[in-house]
């Protein structure tokens, strides 16, 4: 699948760390496809796999996420700055289901709900990593 | 949560591209340890507006963007050298166009060899990569509280406890959609948490500078 122009989604992108890593992230491991890795730009969706969806049930905060399992690409825009950044699905997550109604805004657009956690590599390539988080579209 | 602005990018993208390419920092003596970083003629370069907009090359020519990450062992002069973590090795230029964070936004006499980091930049023909910004010990977990105290927070992050430290002025907690807050007064042990902050090498523990719970978690009663 490309990295195309069609709406997926859209809500909150948050960050993490996969694969080989300093610090607390060196136990991360290489995540749910086995593929995970911090340098590279890839992603975690709340519905790589079943399995997946019962640990991050974004359901339970009204967003119905469809499945998209590992090797998926996406874009991920920045809903204010207009960057975007082409990513591999590579791990689950992440856990929707424990920040439901949490928003973030810029410019007056407000995105809520965690959709999709970026590797530093990709989050960084749109935003700022002490940011935490952004607005996000996302595409295929 | 964060906005970010910014001046013009293509400004500030050649700026650090001039900057590194005539070797001409902004960097004091040239030695990271003796430097100062975080002021230029472009305005604010703090880790947050440095990505605020989309940077883009010049020249189609110009390679896009390029990403390192590692530990430092050794900087010689304003080239930082990193151990990756696949066994590669990268050389980061830091210039005076560099946006510098370490638990803040900050100058690169900060960083110090046996840091993790993460860095973005343009690769250059030398091999070395001008960052135009690197976070430097940044983690960003999801945890659970399990122990309070005056000064620090029992973490667990997965099969692993985490001392996070509560640095005065600096560590807010973000609690649901309202605005980070000093008040940690509602964070309760057993609650979710994305923790942001900065690893400490030495020991282990993180200094806490974010604490997320989610809506309605640290709501008073």
């Amino acid at each position: 699948m490309a990295c195309g122009s069609t709406k997926l989604w859209n809500g909150e992108a948050t960050w993490f760390c996969c694969g080989n890593a300093w610090g607390p992230c060196a136990s991360a491991g290489g995540g749910a496809c086995g593929t995970c890795r911090s340098s590279a730009l890839q992603a975690a969706w709340p519905n790589a796999s079943k399995a997946c969806w019962d640990i991050t049930r974004p359901d339970l905060c009204g967003e119905d996420i469809p499945r998209r399992g590992c090797g998926s690409v996406m874009k991920v825009r920045h809903d204010c700055s207009g960057a975007s950044v082409c990513v591999t699905v590579s791990d689950c997550g992440p856990r929707t289901r424990s920040f439901c109604s949490e928003s973030t805004c810029c410019d007056g657009i407000c995105r809520t709900n965690r959709v999709i956690d970026l590797t530093p590599a990709a989050f960084s390539a749109i935003g700022s990593l002490s940011s935490g988080t952004l607005p996000v579209s996302i595409f295929e | 949560m964060s906005v970010y602005r910014t001046g013009d990018p293509l400004d500030r993208r050649h700026f650090l591209t001039a900057a590194a390419l005539r070797g001409a920092t902004v960097i004091g003596t040239g030695a990271l340890g003796t430097g100062v970083i975080g002021a230029t003629a472009l305005g604010a370069v703090d880790a947050d507006a440095a990505f605020a907009a989309p940077i883009r090359p010049l020249d189609p020519a110009v390679a896009e963007s390029a990403f390192a990450e590692g530990r430092i062992t050794a900087i010689n002069d304003d080239v930082l050298e990193v151990a990756g973590s696949y066994g590669d090795h990268s050389r980061i230029r830091v210039t005076g166009a560099t946006s510098v964070w370490k638990a803040r936004a900050t100058t690169a006499a900060d960083i110090e060899t046996g840091d993790g980091l993460y860095a973005r930049g343009l690769p250059l023909p030398d091999g070395t990569l001008a960052a135009d910004a690197v976070w430097v010990n940044i983690v960003n977990l999801h945890a659970t509280i399990r122990g309070i105290e005056k000064t620090r927070l029992h973490l667990a992050h997965g099969h692993h406890e985490i001392v996070g430290n509560l640095m005065a002025e600096t560590t807010n907690a973000a609690y649901g959609t309202a605005s980070p807050t000093a008040d940690l007064s509602r964070l309760a042990i057993g609650q979710s948490a994305q923790v942001l902050g900065a690893w400490r090498p030495s020991d282990g523990s993180v200094d806490l500078v974010r604490v997320a719970v989610p809506p309605g978690a640290g709501r008073r009663r």
